[in-house]
């Protein structure tokens, strides 16, 4: 859940780069974010592996997503990783309050960023590449 | 005709013997005279002193040889006074408590009242008779009270005394311009038509503290004057005491302190905004450096991307333009990040200050400068370092502020830098000392401004951020900071800390 395009495909390359396959699914507004969780919970849409939030989405917070899937039975059990580029200490207590696994600051080096990857690997639960 | 006595006591006085027989009520009369405990002198009219008595040489010192016969003008201080004297008593003028300085023979200057008359015989003068009393205390008492009145009087302050029962007694110009009561309208009435309307309980309570013969000092109250207008007053308050030291009222001075009140609020608001300008412009600058960040990371990180993906369609030029672009971006964030921790330093304020251990602050500081400390294989030792007061994370900052910046500007192999600390007036003195560069003495002020350097960036890297960083902290925390150096010669930092 991102609204930055270049964000986006930043995170791609992360994942590119360490052998992550899938389908990255992308929202850019929280409200469409929320949706999808309720669409989730309704049983119409299948459940993701990992859960990638921006703080910052236009339209709902990223805060309010992550209250969404607290509240969710069916994606409790799913990972859901923030990724922002705040360092404030309010938001890092309020993520971790809401369920999130991990908070982590957007780098602004290239390599920094692309190293992301490995630790969704380890997220995820995948052997390092 | 006449003829003073000589006493059997009186062996040393000298009187002027007259040359006929005297009948004896005369001499009981004379002889009373002689003794009398007031001063009576004869004067003739040329002012020759034809007779004084006892009390009169008494008071003016003289053995009747060095007065009687003498002009009476020798004794008086103002020459003028006397003349006028003898010509009024002359023209048959009686002088009655008539004031006049004398001297006497020790060179004093009393101040007599004179009453006299001429005597006259067969319409000729024949000698004055003057009674001479000395009014020196009488005189300097009246002197005394006449300056306390203008004193009280000229007083910008409001000067009121009133009797126990809160009647005003006195009044005096200050009071009437405070509260615009004439001493006439006011004089005779109780105090309590001064009162302000919820001060009104306050009146008896004074009067109270007075019976008991306390004094009230400086204190800040409400009063109503004439007008209605409500003043703000501080008063002190002192029982008068007669001569007994029996408590007979009170003596009460009151400065108008209205205008002051006010111009105190007045500041206090204008401080206040000041503050709260000061607050919103920090905040401000927080936010914006925060906010600025965001755009740079996409040109940083899309520009290394940019650089990587296109490698060989780029050829060396576009690599390097894009290197140029991408130092820029890095260097403005690293600006930014200083800037945050700049305006950091006020803002986070208001947390309590424990005692840390300086030493251990030191430690967490140069194990973050690890890399930079073992790739230029510095030295670095310290004296014992004390417990100081000041939060423990500001400290480490400032430490290591200092540090890098003299392993950055080191001079030969192996850069030294020693850590110690002294104790001071009123807390400690610390010193980073290195053996670097040094710096020319002309920049000692200077490098501690915000975004000063002394060098080029590709000489020395840096934002000209730290020492501010710094100098900011120090400041805060009560203390001072400066350097000691000179070029080539390795450069000396010392901060104070309570």
């Amino acid at each position: 859940m991102e609204d930055n395009p270049a964000d986006v495909r930043l995170v791609r390359a992360a994942l590119e780069e360490h052998g992550i396959v899938g389908e990255l699914i992308v929202f850019q507004d929280g409200a469409k974010a929320i949706q999808f969780i309720g669409e989730i919970e309704s049983g119409s849409g299948s459940c993701p592996d990992l859960m990638i939030v921006d703080l910052n989405l236009p339209k709902c917070p990223g805060r309010e997503v992550l209250e969404c899937r607290d509240h969710s039975g069916k994606l409790r059990n799913v990972p859901i990783v923030v990724l922002s580029s705040s360092d404030a200490a309010q938001d890092r207590d309020d993520s971790s309050r809401l369920g999130a696994s991990l908070y982590l600051r957007k780098p602004s080096h290239l390599d920094d960023f692309l190293l992301l990857g490995a630790t969704f690997r380890e997220i995820l639960g995948l052997p390092p590449n | 005709m006449y003829q003073p006595g000589r006493t059997a006591t009186d062996t040393q006085l000298e009187t002027k013997a007259p040359s006929a027989p005297v009948p004896d009520v005369t001499a009981e009369l004379w002889d009373f005279l002689e003794k009398a405990g007031v001063a009576f002198h004869w004067v003739a009219e040329d002012g020759t002193i034809l007779w004084a008595n006892t009390a009169e040489l008494q008071m003016m010192g003289y053995q009747a040889s060095e007065y009687v016969g003498r002009n009476i003008r020798d004794f008086y201080v103002d020459r003028q006074a006397i003349e006028d004297i003898l010509i009024r008593l002359s023209n048959d003028e009686n002088l009655n408590d008539h004031e006049a300085r004398v001297r006497c023979k020790d060179g004093s200057t009393r101040w007599v009242a004179i009453s006299s008359s001429v005597y006259r015989k067969d319409g000729k003068f024949v000698h004055t008779r003057c009674v001479t009393v000395d009014i020196t205390d009488r005189k300097s008492a009246s002197d005394l009270r006449q300056r306390l009145g203008a004193i009280v009087e000229s007083s910008d302050d409001a000067i009121i005394a009133k009797d126990l029962d809160g009647i005003i007694l006195s009044w005096n110009r200050g009071a009437e311009r405070i509260f615009g009561y004439t001493a006439e309208e006011v004089i005779g009435q109780h105090v309590s038509i001064l009162a302000a309307p919820d001060r009104i309980d306050e009146i008896p309570d004074i009067l109270g503290r007075l019976r008991r013969g306390e004094r009230v000092d400086h204190y800040k109250t409400k009063r109503k004057a004439k007008d209605g207008r409500i003043l703000t007053i501080s008063l002190t308050v002192s029982p008068l005491f007669d001569a007994q030291g029996g408590i007979i009222g009170a003596s009460k001075v009151a400065r108008d302190i209205t205008l002051t009140e006010s111009q105190e609020h007045a500041l206090e608001a204008v401080n206040e905004s000041l503050k709260m300008a000061n607050a919103d412009l920090e905040q401000f600058v927080y936010s914006a450096s925060h906010d600025l960040q965001e755009p740079l990371r996409m040109v940083a990180t899309y520009s290394e991307l940019l650089m990587r993906t296109f490698r060989d369609q780029l050829g060396p030029d576009g690599a390097d333009y894009l290197d140029y672009v991408l130092q820029g971006a890095l260097r403005m964030e690293q600006l930014l990040k200083n800037l945050r921790a700049y305006t950091l330093v006020s803002t986070v304020q208001r947390e309590p200050v424990d005692y840390v251990d300086s030493g251990m602050v030191l430690d967490r500081a140069l194990a973050n400068l690890r890399p930079t400390i073992v790739e230029s294989s510095a030295l670095i030792t310290r004296g014992p370092l004390p417990k100081v007061k000041l939060q423990d994370f500001r400290l480490e900052q400032l430490f290591q502020n200092l540090i890098s910046n003299a392993l950055r500007y080191k001079r030969g192999p192996r850069p030294e830098i020693k850590v110690f600390a002294e104790p001071e007036r009123n807390g400690w003195r610390f010193a980073v000392q290195d053996n670097g560069i040094g710096i020319d003495p002309r920049y000692k002020e200077q490098i501690f401004d915000l975004f000063k350097r002394l060098h080029s960036v590709a000489e020395y890297p840096g934002t000209g951020m730290g020492l501010a960083i710094c100098k900011r902290i120090i400041e805060r925390a009560g203390g001072r900071i400066w350097v000691e150096s000179a070029p080539g010669r390795g450069s000396t930092f010392y901060f104070t800390l309570p």
